[in-house]
């Protein structure tokens, strides 16, 4: 490759233009959330928060903060809301990804590595279910929710939830099944049954990709906002987006809005970050071709 | 383990009933699953279906319900302002795949030649990934638009103050496909990397021996390997970015005026606001064959010849 000294400032550069370009948005909201009203308000906008403090972060969990100022910052009235969202989003989040991991990992090893009658057609299904948009559904799973006593419970937004994660990390997972060294062969000579291949030997190997799996039904889950501002928006089961939503619509307030969504991408990320390294062997192509 | 294999004394039948249960191997793991899906999903697009033959009106509270068959199908084909969402949608999906697939390589190559131990950029390039839709919506306003953003600031540094309007019926699209790049590219940058991370060095060798410059590498060792994922991604943008709600809805609620009114936001305005179930059941299916037309296009016209590389 280039030598080190030629392309030392440059890639120094392109680095901090990268960094930059990802982590400004997500500063601008924090920053935000710092704010005290008087700064929210001032012209123009302050790129430092000039008299940082953590009192929207306190009202939204239900607390009230008192500024250096003397001013009282309320606990936001959504506060019960928002502790009971963060707890639901977790059981939601958690229990979403359990079940995808347990339905996705044999589906994708079936169509990675098994070539059988119907498959294409059986393939072009789950490929279709990826396509249908979650706005035309919306209405008729709502229908179907309340007829089913579902609408406002924990079960219904995991089992439609489900709906979106399936399909996709089981497309994300084929060409990474497909990719493991060819070892049913051996394993059958040595009297593995495809099951027992299947848990014992598979699995343990593809463990960045089922890693992988998991980051990405727990974020669809986590995430979600339309079906839960459906479902259970105002419910007892409402997750940290529908309760946070309340800070946009019903009573607009930046600094709760922005604590809020900080709030919610704290757990978000630890998990990116903890799986982080599996993410860069997800290769897709056969590294053989 | 191997012992008792070779003793077995049906050791042909073993062989045999192998190669039957394939298909039944295949349909153990996959069958409850695909039932599963299959009542999930075919009774609400059979209900949407049903919706969309009707013409139902809200009376006092009661529907109102009129079979019209494929009225609504017509009617949507004649909606002008259908059509408008459609080229709106078409224009927000292609900026958005060529910026978040062009960003996704470029947050790959400078990941790749930061090396194996820069941990922490990767971390730091990877966490708008976690970032919900609803959340890029609100980060991305708020950077943004006029009263909070940060381009009034810098316009202030320069005496300047009358920022300009980047959420105008012009240019609204384009910074919408902006913020949803940022949310998509490094989910892409990743995979890409895990493409490169297999590419051996000893081609790097090769191409200095043949005198290619950086931008040759880049086109003839670095690209093609990459070129699969390229397609994937390059279809799955284009899938979530034709189905986007909810970022579109905090960002611009389809406005101004319906500069960026995308398909999905007429739809849910029509269904939700309007409460013209039928009418916006009858689009949603125009929606669904979209994003099919779009991805088979893609999958002929590309995709069919990566896989057989």
């Amino acid at each position: 490759m280039m030598s080190r000294r030629r392309s030392g400032p440059w890639k120094l550069l392109a680095i901090s233009v990268a960094v930059c370009w990802t982590l400004l948005p997500i500063y601008w909201l924090f920053r935000l959330s710092l704010l005290t009203p008087a700064d929210i308000s001032s012209f123009p906008p302050p790129i430092l928060p000039a008299h940082p403090h953590p009192g929207n972060f306190l009202n939204i969990l239900g607390f009230d903060y008192t500024l250096v100022s003397g001013r009282v910052l309320h606990a936001s009235g959504q506060s019960r809301q928002i502790i009971l969202g963060l707890k639901n989003s977790l059981i939601v989040a958690t229990t979403t990804m359990l079940l995808t991991l347990a339905v996705v990992v044999p589906l994708a090893y079936v169509f990675g590595r098994m070539e059988f009658r119907f498959k294409n057609a059986l393939f072009m299904s789950v490929l279709f279910a990826v396509a249908i948009p979650p706005v035309s559904t919306l209405i008729p799973f709502y229908t179907l929710f309340v007829a089913l006593g579902l609408s406002g419970t924990r079960t219904g937004l995991v089992l439609i939830t489900l709906t979106l994660t399936i399909p996709f990390v089981t497309w994300m997972l084929i060409g990474y099944f497909r990719n493991l060294p060819p070892v049913e062969k051996l394993a059958a000579i040595d009297g593995f049954s495809r099951l027992q291949t299947l848990l014992y030997i598979i699995i343990p190997m593809a463990r960045s990709g089922i890693a992988v799996a998991a980051v990405i039904s727990f974020l669809f889950s986590w995430n979600d906002f339309v079906f839960a501002t459906t479902l259970v928006n105002g419910s007892d089961a409402t997750t940290l987006p529908s309760a946070a939503s309340a800070f946009l619509f019903q009573q607009p307030e930046p600094g709760h809005m922005a604590a809020s969504v900080i709030l919610s991408l704290i757990p978000a990320a630890l998990v990116v970050l903890f799986l982080q390294r599996h993410i860069t062997e997800m290769n897709l192509v056969d590294p053989v071709r | 383990m191997k012992v008792s294999a070779v003793m077995t004394p049906n050791a042909g039948r073993f062989v045999r009933s192998q190669q039957l249960s394939n298909l039944q191997f295949a349909l153990l793991l996959t069958l409850p699953v695909l039932v599963f899906l299959a009542v999930l999903m075919a009774y609400p697009l059979g209900y949407a279906v049903w919706l969309s033959l009707n013409n139902i009106q809200f009376i006092l509270g009661q529907p109102d319900i009129e079979f019209v068959g494929i009225g609504n199908y017509i009617a949507v084909y004649q909606d002008l302002a259908f059509w408008h969402s459609v080229a709106i949608s078409l224009r927000f999906t292609i900026e958005s795949v060529v910026l978040a697939v062009g960003i996704g390589l470029a947050l790959a190559l400078v990941m790749n030649a930061a090396g194996e131990r820069s941990v922490l950029l990767r971390t730091i390039i990877l966490v708008p990934w976690a970032v919900s839709l609803y959340g890029t919506g609100v980060m991305w306003f708020y950077l943004l638009s006029g009263q909070s953003g940060i381009v009034t600031t810098i316009f202030q540094w320069f005496g300047n103050d009358r920022p300009p309007n980047l959420f105008s019926p012009t240019t609204v699209v384009e910074f919408l496909a902006v913020g949803n790049a940022w949310n998509m590219a490094p989910l892409i940058a990743f995979f890409l990397l895990a493409g490169m991370r297999t590419i051996p060095t000893r081609l790097y060798h090769l191409a200095q021996i043949d005198q290619l410059g950086a931008w040759g590498q880049f086109i003839h060792v670095t690209l093609p390997p990459l070129r699969f994922t390229l397609f994937v991604f390059v279809c799955i943008a284009t899938m979530f970015s034709l189905k986007m709600f909810d970022y579109i809805n905090i960002m611009t609620r389809g406005g101004p005026g319906d500069a960026s009114t995308v398909v999905p936001y007429l739809l849910y305005d029509i269904s939700f606001q309007q409460l013209e179930l039928g009418y916006g059941a009858a689009m949603s299916f125009y929606l669904l064959a979209l994003i099919i037309v779009s991805t088979l296009l893609l999958y002929f016209a590309w995709g069919r010849y990566e896989e057989a590389a």
